[in-house]
Parts: C-alpha cells; sequence; structure tokens
C-alpha cells in the first residue's frame, strides 16, 4: 500500500449539492466536459460507433444478400403443405366494410341512399379493375376450348354482361330494384401451385347439401365437373328462411382452367358473383359460403375452406 | 432475537469453552441487549463528546437505577420480599409469581414474516412486473368486452407475470430464511438451569421461574441469572464486560461497599458471568426489571447499514427501472398519437417494453451466487449470517482487527529468557536456541516449575503440548507450559515438594514457595518469582555462569538493560530468585510456617528473567501482507498496552516502518513535533485519542499508513471505526470480547471469531470464523471480490438480450411489422434459457490475480457503469438483435413475405377478419395459416437469441483475458450451455410447447442462420479484449472496459 497514494486516495470530494453536481454533470466549465465528456471524448466515442454500427449494417447486408440468393424471384421457397399457408386455401369475399371497422363482417346498406351505397360499390369498382386490364397482359390465354394455360400464361377471366345484375353498369344490385338484393363476389386464398382435387358424384361427402350434389351429378355427365363448387347459405333458421334464392355467376364454382396459381405476372383470381335475389328487408342475415373440392376442409371457427359475412338490406 | 448460546461445536475443547458450558438463556437474552447497549452507545456517541461518552453513557444508566435494596440491612430485605434464608420463598407463591412475571426480556419486537415477504413481494423489480401483470389483466378484459371469443393471451400472460413475481419473492424470502436458519442453528439453544432454595429445599428451576426475593446460589461458569445482592460469597467474581466493558473480573462480595449500586460489592446484575467462585444471593429484580432490560427498553432498533452490495443492487433497479418507465412511456405515447393504435395495443406495447427491460431473473440469479460463495466459503470455516456480506468482504479497504485472540494465540507463551547477563530468544522451531546445560537455566526451570500453582488438566500426547488445558493464570501456564519441554514438571516436582507457600498478592507483586530438595539430600530452597524489580531488591547475589556473584551496580545495569529491552519489546517480564537455605539451620524436618515466614525472603540469589507474549497466530504475519498487496489496510485496535500492541503489530506485519515514538526518540524530540508525513507509522493510546476530535482522528488515519490502537475502550473502538468509514472505507472489523461488539456492529462487516468469540460479538457480528483463523478473512475477501466480478458479469450477460427482447416490440411500433417476438417468449429467455447460464458465471474462476489489486473504490466502481450498459446495451445487445431480426426475416421470406413487404403490414395480419392477405408472391394468406407463419418466426426469433446467448455467455467469462487463456474449464457452464440448448429443443420441438409457448417447430435450416452473428460477436468482443491488453491505458482500454 503505497503511502503517498493512500493521501489522494483519502481526500474527501468537495462537497457538492445534488443540483450543483448535476448542473456540472451538464456542463463543467473547468474541463469542457458536457455530460461527462469533452467534445474530442464525445467526437471519438461516436465515431466509434458509426463505425461500428456502419460495419453492424454491412454485415447485416450482406447476410440478407446471400439470403435473397437462396429465392426464387417468382416463387416462394416453401410451398403448399411444405409451407405454412397449407394446402387448404380460404375463401374470401367483397365488398369489404371500411377500415375504420376492421374487426366487421357486414354489409349494410339502406336501399335508395346513393350516400350509403356508393361505399359498397365503390369498393367493388376497385376490386374489379383488374379484370377488366388483364386483356391487356402478354401473359393471358384466353383458354377457349382447352381446360389448361399454356406454359407461363394464365387463363382469362371475364366479367361479362351475362353477368348481370353483377357488373358495374347494373351497381352490382346494390341499388336494388325490385326489393333485388345485392351481388356478394367469393374468391379463393390464392396458394402457389395449389392444384384442386374435384368432386364426382361418387365422391361427394354425405353433409354435401343435396342439390349440390345433383347438381355436380348433372354437370358431371356432361364432363364440366372440373369446378370447385360454392354454396351459400343462411347459418341460422331464420338465415335461411330470410336469405331468399341465390344466383351464382357465371356459375357455381370456379372452373379448374385458373388453377394452379403460378404467380404469373397479371394473373387474377376467378370470381363467383353472389347474387341474392330476394332477401328480406331489414333484418341481419348469417350467411355463409363454402368452397367444395377433395382437398378443402372447412372449418368455421379458423375459416377455413369457407367465408362468413353477415347482410342486412334496409 | 436470536435467543441461544454458542458453544455446541467447541464445548470443552479450549479453557474457555469450559467456562462457557454454562452458557443460557440469561446470556442469551443479554447477547441482544448488549448489542443494543452497544447501538445505543453509537447513538449516543454523536451527542456526547467522544472522550466523555463512556463515562456519561454509565451517568445515563445510573440515573435509571434508583434503588436501595443494596444498602438496607438483609433482615429487612427478607421482610419485604416475605422471604428468609433458610427456607426461601414458599414454593406455591412462587410458581404463581413466577407465571404473573417469568423471569425473561420481552423479546424485541421483530419485523414479521409477513411485512418481510410483502417487502421482497413489492420491492425491486417486482414494482414493474405487477404494473405489466396488471395492465395485460386489464388489457383481456377490454378485449373480452368487447368480444367474448377474445384470444385468452393477454390474460395468460397478466396470471404468468403474477406467477412470476410471486414465485421469486418466495425463492428469495425462502433463502434469505434458509440462512438466518444456519445461524439459528449455529446458535442453539440451552436452557438456563437456577439452583434456588423454595420450601426450606434447594431445587434446580428453569431461570425463567425465578421470582423476587428468591434464594439462589450462583457458581462458576454460571451467568447470573437476575439481579442479585450477595448473602455470602466465597471468592466470587464476575465479569461485567456485557454492561460495562470492564474486562476484568471484579469480586463479589456480602459488604456494601458503594451507595451506587453498579460500584457496589454485594450486587450482581442479570446476565454477567461468574468466572469464579460461588455465592448465596437474594433475587432482587427480574425480567425486564433488571439493569440490563431497562436498557434494552430503552435502546430502540438500530438499522444496520446497507451493505455495499445491496447499494450497488439498488442502483441497479432505479437505472433499468427508469429506463423501462421512460421507453414504455414514449412508446405508448408514440402508439397513441403518431400511430393513432387504439389504446388496447399501445397498453400490449408498454408490456412488451416492461416485460423485456426487466431482467426478471437476475435477482435470483444474483441471490443464487451469493449462496453459492456462502456456502463456498462455510467450507473455509467462514460462516456467514448475511448473505450480502459474502460480497461487503470483497469491498472491504480497511480491516480494523482486535488484537488478542484475532491476530494473536492469546494464549501467553515464553518468548525470551535472560540469564548470564544474555538475552536468549526462545523459537521453538530452533533447538538448542539456549545453553540448557547452564547452571542457570536449570535454576530458572527449577523455579518456574516450583514456584507455580498451574497445573496440566490434561496430558494428551496426541495434542501439541501448547493446546494442553491447564489450571492456573496466564503467565504460570505459559511457564508449565515451556518448562515440560524440557522435562516433565510432575517429575520436578515429585522430587521436590513443596513445604511452605507464600502466594502472589499485589501489595507484595511476588510469590514464595520453600521445596525440599530429595535429591540433595533434604535441603530446602527458597525460590521467589514475581516484578523483575521487587524481586530483585530482595536479593544480594546474582548467579552468573555457574557462579553466585555479589549483586553490584555492573550487573544491576546489566538487569536494567535487559528489563528495559525486554519491557520495551511489549513482553511481560518475570524475575526469578533463589536462596538454598543452610542445612544446620533449616534440617531436614524443618517446619515451615507460610502465615508468619520463619525462612529468608531477602538475600536471594537473582536467577534471571522469564519474558512472556502473547505470540501471533502463525499464518497471520502473511495474511496481513497478503491483504495489503491487496490494497487493504490492516489497523490494530486493541485494548492492550501499546508496547504490546505495538510488538505484536510488527511482527504481524501492520508496523514495518520507524513509529512517530521511535523517530521522536531517534531524533531527541517530542513526539508532537514529529510532523505527519515524517513517518509512517503511529501508535495511538486511547489517552490520545481521548483529547482528540472526529477531525483529528480521520486525520491521523488520512496520515499514516499504519496504525496502532492501545489502551482503548469499546466506545472509543466504536469512533474509531467510524472515523475510518468517515474518510471513506469499507471497514472489516475483527474482534472477539464483548468490548468489540459496538465496533463490530458499526462495522460494514463485522467479523466475530468462533471460538474464543462470546455470544455477544457473535450476535453483533455479520460473519463468524469457526476456526478463529485471520487468513479466512483473507480467503472471504477474495471470494468476496470474485463474487462481486462474477456477478458483474452475470449482470452483463443478462442485460445483453433485453435489447433483441425489447427491440421487436420497438420495431412493432415503428415500422409497424407483425411481431417479431412474443412477451411469454421474453419470460421464456429471461426465466428460462438465460437463468442457469447466468447462474454458472458465479463458478467462474478469476482472470487475474484478484489479490493483487486495490479494492474497489465504492464511489467509482459501480457493479452496473455506463461501459457495462454501453458494451451490453448498444454492441453485444444490438448485435444479438440483428441475429433475431435475421431469422425472424428469411422466415418471413422463405414463406413469401419478403422484408421489403412487411412494413406497414402489421394492422392487416393481427385482423382476424382478413383471411386473405397477400404477400410477395402474390399467394393470399389465411388469418390461422399467417399466424402460423408469425409463430414460426418468433420461435426463430427466440432461437437466434439463444444461439448468440452462447456466444455472449463465453465472452461474459472474461473481461479482460482472450476465451482461449480463460478456457472453458468452468463445467457449470458447460452444463448450462447444454442446458439453455435442451430447453430451447423442448420449448420449439416437444408436443403441447406450441399451445403453451406458441412455439412452432423450426426446420433445420433455421439452426444455422444465426449462428454467424453468434461467431461475429466472439470475433468482436476477442478484438475488443486484445485491444484492452494490449494498450492498457488506450481509448478503448478507458471507454469499452467494464
Amino acid at each position: 500500500m503505497a503511502d503517498k497514494k493512500a493521501d489522494q486516495f483519502y481526500t474527501r470530494p468537495p462537497k457538492m449539492g445534488k443540483w450543483e453536481s448535476f448542473k456540472v454533470f451538464l456542463w463543467n466549465p473547468e474541463t469542457s466536459q458536457f455530460l461527462g465528456r469533452t467534445g474530442s471524448s464525445w467526437g471519438k466515442i461516436l465515431l466509434f460507433y458509426v463505425i461500428f454500427y456502419a460495419a453492424l449494417i454491412g454485415f447485416f447486408a450482406a447476410m440478407l444478400a446471400v439470403f435473397y440468393q437462396t429465392l426464387d424471384d417468382n416463387k416462394p421457397k416453401w410451398q403448399g403443405a411444405n409451407g405454412l399457408i397449407g394446402s387448404n386455401p380460404g375463401l374470401g369475399f367483397r365488398p369489404m366494410p371500411p377500415d375504420s371497422n376492421v374487426e366487421s363482417t357486414l354489409i349494410w346498406y339502406k336501399t335508395g341512399e346513393p350516400l350509403n351505397i356508393n361505399y359498397w360499390t365503390e369498393e367493388l369498382d376497385r376490386f374489379l379493375e383488374p379484370y377488366h386490364k388483364q386483356s391487356g397482359s402478354e401473359n393471358v390465354d384466353n383458354c377457349e376450348k382447352k381446360d389448361r394455360p399454356d406454359e407461363n400464361k394464365f387463363c382469362e377471366f371475364k366479367i361479362t354482361a351475362d353477368y348481370a345484375p353483377c357488373i358495374k353498369d347494373m351497381r352490382y344490385g346494390f341499388d336494388g330494384k325490385e326489393r333485388g338484393g345485392p351481388c356478394i363476389f367469393l374468391k379463393l386464398n390464392k396458394i402457389f401451385g395449389w392444384q384442386p382435387d374435384f368432386y364426382t358424384n361418387a365422391t361427394a361427402p354425405n353433409d354435401m347439401p343435396k342439390h349440390l350434389r345433383d347438381h355436380i351429378a348433372k354437370e358431371e355427365q356432361q364432363g364440366k365437373h372440373h369446378v370447385i363448387w360454392v354454396d351459400c347459405a343462411g347459418e341460422n333458421p331464420a338465415d335461411i328462411e330470410n336469405i331468399g334464392p341465390i344466383n351464382y355467376h357465371p356459375q357455381r364454382g370456379f372452373k379448374g382452367k385458373y388453377f394452379p396459381f403460378h404467380n404469373v405476372k397479371g394473373y387474377v383470381s376467378p370470381l363467383v358473383a353472389v347474387h341474392f335475389e330476394r332477401p328480406q328487408r331489414g333484418v341481419l342475415i348469417n350467411i355463409e359460403c363454402k368452397a367444395w373440392a377433395r382437398n378443402i376442409i372447412h372449418d368455421r371457427v379458423d375459416r377455413r375452406g369457407s367465408v362468413h359475412f353477415e347482410l342486412m338490406v334496409d | 432475537m436470536i435467543r441461544g448460546s454458542i458453544y455446541s461445536q467447541s464445548e470443552g475443547t479450549t479453557r474457555k469453552g469450559s467456562q462457557i458450558l454454562g452458557a443460557d438463556d440469561a446470556r442469551n437474552t443479554a447477547v441482544s441487549v448488549a448489542v443494543e447497549v452497544s447501538a445505543k452507545v453509537a447513538e449516543n456517541r454523536k451527542r456526547l463528546k467522544q472522550g466523555k461518552s463512556a463515562k456519561d453513557n454509565v451517568a445515563d444508566l445510573k440515573e435509571e437505577l434508583n434503588m436501595d435494596e443494596h444498602l438496607v440491612p438483609l433482615e429487612e430485605l427478607y421482610s419485604r420480599y416475605n422471604t428468609n434464608v433458610e427456607t426461601g420463598l414458599p414454593s406455591a407463591i412462587a410458581e404463581k409469581m413466577a407465571d404473573e412475571k417469568p423471569n425473561r426480556l420481552t423479546p424485541q419486537k421483530q419485523t414479521p414474516a409477513v411485512i418481510k415477504f410483502l417487502l421482497t413481494l413489492f420491492g425491486g423489480f417486482s414494482m414493474l412486473l405487477w404494473i405489466g401483470g396488471v395492465l395485460a389483466i386489464i388489457a383481456y378484459i377490454i378485449d373480452y368486452s368487447r368480444d367474448s371469443g377474445a384470444p385468452r393471451d393477454n390474460l395468460y400472460l397478466g396470471v404468468v407475470l403474477i406467477a412470476v413475481v410471486c414465485i421469486t419473492s418466495i425463492f428469495s424470502y425462502y433463502q434469505e430464511a434458509k440462512s438466518d436458519a444456519v445461524m439459528k442453528g449455529f446458535l442453539k439453544m440451552q436452557p438456563q438451569r437456577s439452583h434456588v432454595l423454595r420450601d426450606g429445599k434447594w431445587s434446580e428451576v428453569d431461570a425463567d421461574f425465578l421470582v423476587v426475593g428468591d434464594i439462589i446460589t450462583v457458581t462458576y461458569g454460571n451467568v447470573v441469572p437476575a439481579d442479585i445482592r450477595i448473602i455470602t460469597a466465597s471468592s466470587f467474581k464476575v465479569d461485567n464486560s456485557s454492561l460495562t466493558g470492564e474486562a476484568e473480573a471484579l469480586s463479589r462480595s456480602p459488604e456494601c461497599t458503594d451507595d451506587n449500586p453498579m460500584e457496589t460489592k454485594n450486587l450482581a446484575f442479570y446476565s454477567t458471568n461468574a468466572v469464579e467462585g460461588t455465592c448465596t444471593a437474594i433475587v432482587l429484580r427480574t425480567g425486564d426489571d433488571t439493569f440490563i432490560g431497562k436498557i434494552a427498553r430503552l435502546v430502540g432498533k438500530t438499522k444496520k447499514k446497507e451493505t455495499p452490495i445491496r447499494k450497488e443492487i439498488r442502483h441497479f433497479i432505479h437505472l433499468i427501472t427508469g429506463l423501462a418507465l421512460f421507453l414504455g412511456a414514449i412508446f405508448f405515447t408514440l402508439a397513441m398519437t403518431v400511430q393513432k393504435q387504439q389504446f388496447l395495443q399501445a397498453l400490449v406495447f408498454l408490456i412488451g417494453i416492461i416485460v423485456a427491460n426487466v431482467p426478471e431473473g437476475l435477482l435470483a440469479t444474483v441471490t443464487v451466487s451469493l449462496t453459492l460463495t456462502a456456502r463456498k466459503m462455510a467450507k473455509n470455516n467462514v460462516i456467514v449470517k448475511n448473505l450480502e456480506a459474502v460480497e461487503t468482504l470483497g469491498s472491504t479497504s480497511c480491516i480494523c482487527s482486535d488484537k488478542t485472540g484475532t491476530l494473536t494465540q492469546n494464549r501467553m507463551t515464553v518468548n525470551h529468557l535472560w540469564y548470564d547477563l544474555r538475552v536468549w530468544a526462545v523459537d521453538p522451531a530452533v533447538e538448542d536456541c539456549f545453553q540448557k546445560e547452564h547452571n542457570s537455566f536449570k535454576m530458572l526451570y527449577s523455579i518456574a516449575t516450583l514456584n507455580s500453582r498451574a497445573t496440566f488438566e490434561e496430558t494428551d500426547q496426541s495434542k501439541p503440548l501448547s493446546e494442553w488445558r491447564t489450571s492456573g493464570d496466564a503467565s504460570e501456564s505459559a511457564l508449565i507450559k515451556f518448562c515440560q519441554q524440557i522435562r516433565p514438571i510432575s517429575d520436578a516436582r515429585k522430587d521436590n515438594p513443596k513445604v511452605a507457600e507464600i502466594p502472589f498478592n499485589s501489595t507484595n507483586k511476588y510469590a514464595v514457595t520453600v521445596c525440599e530438595q530429595r535429591d540433595e539430600g533434604g535441603r530446602f530452597v527458597v525460590y521467589m518469582k514475581g516484578a523483575p524489580e521487587r524481586v530483585l531488591a530482595r536479593c544480594s547475589k546474582i548467579l552468573v555462569c555457574d557462579e553466585e556473584a555479589p549483586l553490584d551496580d555492573t550487573y544491576k545495569e546489566h538487569f536494567e538493560k535487559a528489563y528495559k529491552e525486554l519491557g520495551g519489546l511489549g513482553e511481560r517480564v518475570l524475575g526469578f530468585a533463589y536462596h538454598n537455605l543452610d542445612t544446620s539451620h533449616y534440617p531436614p524436618g524443618f517446619q515451615f510456617d507460610s502465615e508468619k515466614p520463619n525462612f529468608p525472603c531477602e538475600g536471594l540469589v537473582f536467577a534471571g528473567l522469564y519474558a512472556l507474549i502473547d505470540p501471533p497466530r502463525p499464518a497471520v504475519p502473511s495474511s496481513v501482507k497478503a491483504c495489503q498487496s491487496a490494497g487493504i489496510r490492516v489497523i490494530m485496535v486493541t485494548g492492550d498496552h501499546p508496547l504490546t500492541a505495538k510488538a505484536i503489530a510488527r511482527s504481524v506485519n501492520i508496523i514495518r516502518d520507524e513509529t512517530v515514538d521511535e523517530l521522536a526518540a531517534r531524533k531527541g524530540i517530542s513526539e508532537s513535533q514529529v510532523e505527519p508525513g515524517e513517518a509512517k507509522a503511529i501508535v495511538v493510546s486511547g489517552q490520545k485519542l481521548k483529547e482528540m476530535d472526529e477531525e483529528e482522528v480521520q486525520n491521523i488515519i488520512r496520515d499514516y499508513d499504519q496504525i496502532v490502537f492501545a489502551r482503548t475502550s469499546p466506545q472509543q473502538k466504536l469512533v474509531i471505526v467510524e472515523a475510518v468509514q468517515n474518510v471513506g472505507n469499507v471497514v472489516a472489523v475483527t474482534g472477539d470480547g464483548v468490548n468489540d461488539s459496538p465496533a463490530l456492529r458499526q462495522a460494514d462487516i463485522g467479523v466475530a471469531m468462533g471460538i474464543a468469540g462470546t455470544d455477544v460479538s457473535k450476535s453483533a457480528a455479520d460473519m463468524i470464523l469457526l476456526d478463529d483463523d485471520f487468513s479466512s478473512i483473507v480467503k472471504g475477501v477474495e471470494e468476496g471480490r470474485l463474487i462481486f466480478d462474477n456477478i458483474k458479469k452475470s449482470i452483463a450477460y443478462t442485460l445483453t438480450s433485453n435489447i433483441p427482447e425489447l427491440t421487436p416490440f420497438l420495431v412493432n411500433v415503428l415500422l409497424n411489422i407483425p411481431l417479431p417476438l412474443s412477451t411469454i417468449m421474453i419470460l421464456c429467455i429471461d426465466l428460462g434459457t438465460d437463468m442457469y447460464p447466468a447462474i454458472s458465471l458465479a463458478y467462474e474462476s478469476a482472470e487475474s490475480d484478484i489479490m493483487k489489486r486495490r479494492p474497489r473504490d465504492s464511489k467509482k466502481d459501480k457493479l452496473v457503469n455506463n461501459k457495462l450498459l454501453q458494451i451490453t446495451y448498444l454492441q453485444i445487445g444490438v448485435l444479438q438483435a440483428c441475429a433475431g431480426f435475421f431469422n425472424y426475416l428469411i422466415v418471413m421470406g422463405d414463406h413469401g413475405f419478403l422484408p421489403k413487404h412487411l412494413k406497414g403490414l402489421r394492422e392487416q395480419w393481427d385482423n382476424r377478419n382478413i383471411n386473405n392477405l397477400r404477400d410477395s408472391y402474390g399467394q393470399e394468406w389465411t388469418y390461422e395459416s399467417r399466424k402460423n407463419l408469425e409463430s414460426m418466426a418468433q420461435t426463430a426469433f427466440l432461437l437466434a437469441i439463444v444461439q448468440v446467448q452462447w456466444a455472449d455467455l463465453i465472452i461474459c467469462k472474461t473481461r479482460m483475458l482472450s476465451i482461449l487463456h480463460q478456457g472453458m474449464r468452468n463445467k457449470h457452464l458447460i452444463i448450462a450451455l447444454i442446458f439453455e440448448t435442451t430447453l430451447i429443443i423442448l420449448l420449439t420441438y416437444a408436443p403441447g410447447m406450441s399451445v403453451a409457448f406458441r412455439t412452432y417447430s423450426l426446420k433445420p435450416i433455421y439452426w444455422v442462420s444465426a449462428l454467424p452473428f453468434a461467431c461475429l460477436i466472439l470475433l468482436f468482443d476477442e478484438m475488443r479484449k486484445l485491444i484492452i491488453r494490449k494498450y492498457p491505458q488506450g481509448w478503448v482500454r478507458r471507454n469499452l472496459y467494464y
């Protein structure tokens, strides 16, 4: 133990109040220290961190670049069952309620109130815009007379006049003349490479509604059964009563020729427009639509293979 | 109040041990009382002028004592208490009285266990976690009120957080209770019994049942069971040190010698020790009415000073809590205002930020580390009463040590002889260091053997001679032990039976025996032993080289010189003389009369001198040196004589240079003329200390390197310790006596001696050296420093993962990406994978010789300092966060959500009604499938944290050395790595985990992706350490070394 050092060791620091010592810490005029460091000291430590973080960002970027090398621009690395998206596409509906009400699935409007209706129709206009543009796409194949598009092409999905009233000009049925109901568009979630496995009369399950089974049997005879069938119904007995007749455009399902999805530029999902011809006014109707293919499992809670929404027309 | 007495282990193994065998309840209560007394002394100290404090204090107490029981005749006393000395009290009445008012002190109120538990439940980080838990439950309630199908995540999280608080509190409470229990077991209860006369019969009852008026007997070895007045006594002596600090035993007899109850000889007080003789006495006061009971009630509870480690942890908790609240508040407002998120969402962020910031497992880690060290120290015979004291010893910068029994063996030993005009040093290591064949020596042997009342109580050949128990006073015991080595004293005594004896008394200051020399035909010899100058005065001749020469002035000068020299060494010097009686005057069979000496006690032949000293314990000098090289000052504070103190201080290296008085003597000036700084060493006596004020005492401590305080009173010891503390030291005090206990209490860490120590000192201390070995302190300092370093490393390790835990929430709020890490997973890290590795750092061995550096400066060397926070938070932590985000991004990217696509996705991502969220490849994800993806990405983030924590654990092993030097010898650390890895594998793959922790099985590739970051951490830190080692004064060392 050095004795002289001991002397220094034991000298008492000058007494300072808390506030005073804080002020000195903030700015010490004697040593020109700001927050306990001089200018050059701050400079050095900041320089260190600039270099450190720059190097780190560089390393991170390099790692990401290596990662990007392992990716394909057009197809995801893990597909279908191998990835997490699964092989059981979900069903979606349009138009969706406004974002301010994200948790809601209620389509509610007053007949004859243009302001009220405009939201829904504009929503649909926006949604359908790509469908009108696809003919300009270089990858489009009109697929007339064939079941599959050419390589790296996709089949054109057109919204034609026979969708009426589910067309823009008729405001998708929302203006509700003659007590008519709106059109709701259904689409199947795109899953890369997903190939549907179609039902035949023989393979149709027991829980399939009878009218659909009959329909499949009928179509199968004409060889037109390569379709993912869609069926909408009221959820509860009251809903079934209130829902009224339903029309599907262009048909009761999604044609097989639009599958599988291969992320070809310009591809649009096939749609089914569900027209509620005569829904009961002024009541809330719970509706569930299901897509039917052998490799689609239905699960109402997890909303797999089906979609739920409420309709209320005043 | 700790009740119980100590002598469980060492009973009967030492002389002191046997005295304490009778330890009992009264003593136990006395233990705490004496501590309180010392506390009161401490309180008074400030307002009383220090020199007087002792007197004033006693004066205070005297005023309290208003009694006449010692003045009135015994008969009056008997009638006052309806008792008499023949039959005592009727037992029926006595028992009834005892039931109403048992003879014990009302125990001091302790903090109830419930309060203690509540303190741990709401102290530290617990409050933050409570806030987090309650917020989480509130969030769930809000959520639930809107949608009864709301996910239970928040509820679950809230419950988990509250459970975490409760479990960690129970754990630390249990740890504390356990170390308390260790101490209680150590101070074992031994109920005291007391001999009492009731209904005319003597019987033994519990001291608790004594009542006023009881007639009792007290014998040697007992503790006085109440305040009593002596009726009859035979050489009865009590040790009042627990009351007054007087170390000397005081004789007690039936006469009233003073009006003052404290001074009079016919009173003895509750809790004092009877050290000699027996007495019968009448009980005057019991329980709380006794003198000591009164003080006990007067003295308020004292608060022990906060330990350095607790201070550090409090500092650290404040820092982290402040940071958590600051970040929480900022991001909560940011989420609410800028991002316009719902209150509920913002609340969830807030919880996440709090949980990420709080190192939930850290306090438990610290407790476990301290416990491990305490256990390690217990193996080295050091019992730690207060866990935190483990570290305090490491911070100690000054040790104030008592001399007797701590530095020395508390066993007088012959150190020098003087005969044939020469001083002979006795060195047990050297054979024949003196001429055993000389007649002078033989004569000295005879006198020491034959003029002695001391005998061996045991002659256990298996034990070294020095440990044999003896009866008799310390000097005589030392002499017979010395003589026994030359020739068994029993043989010598058999050959030379004692025929007359004049025992030592304080007026004569010598003792004389007359023995018959059987082998010389029954010649009688007078042997005299005593104070050298008194003995010399009775001599006319001196034995020099086999010849009896007349004692002339030259010989007297020789004697004076030797006497002064030996005295100057602090040794107790005894003179020896003899006289061969003329057989014609004293024929065989002559009847000697001891009462009226009929033999000559003058005109003897002077034989020589024995010089005795209580020698230092063998390991002490090197231990003191070890302390000094560790930058710890060792100051001696003793009640002993300055010369003795100085001699011992010099022999144990406490004093190494010329002292002020020596310098003054050399220069021929007075001591006051010596400038401070001229000399390095000083011996300050209690006398001088009395005249100094606190400032002057502090100046002495500042000015001198080597200090000895001698002849100090207990109060002065306290003043010294306080002064040393005020100069800026963390002070350890070692001591064994009652008079040390105030100082032990005042010290930052009091260290008591396990064998020689009194109960009072042990209960005042924080640490007990079971083997009384001062060198255990050095071991303790080393352990304390090591654990401080290792806790620092544990904290560095634990804090680092806070950044990868925190950043996901920040980025989640700022960039609106899906949450990269869930709150539950943060808990999995903090309380799961990080726990064992953090604890394993407690087993890390020291990097360098920690005993070569100075003790830490408690003002500058913080446990958690800004450099540590920089390295953990801003450097390694950020690196770790990068690893986590990288894993998160590649899991997302591999499944279709490329990094550029994630920004701003959060709102849609978390919307349960969006079932077709589009990824970078045009695929559309349902809520369920993308939540699975989120789980997997979060699991990958979690895995990345665990993997970079591997690297972090390895870099935290050392602060300066390369891992290549330090090696991986800490097997606990390796087990911890395996444990951590096993845990993350279980979390990822075990069934059920996906439900409990929302984890998701990972593809093997994601086990590799974060590894480059782990390597980068190792590399970066090795470089940092390399530069630190290479440029010890460099910028990196100054800025990047914690």
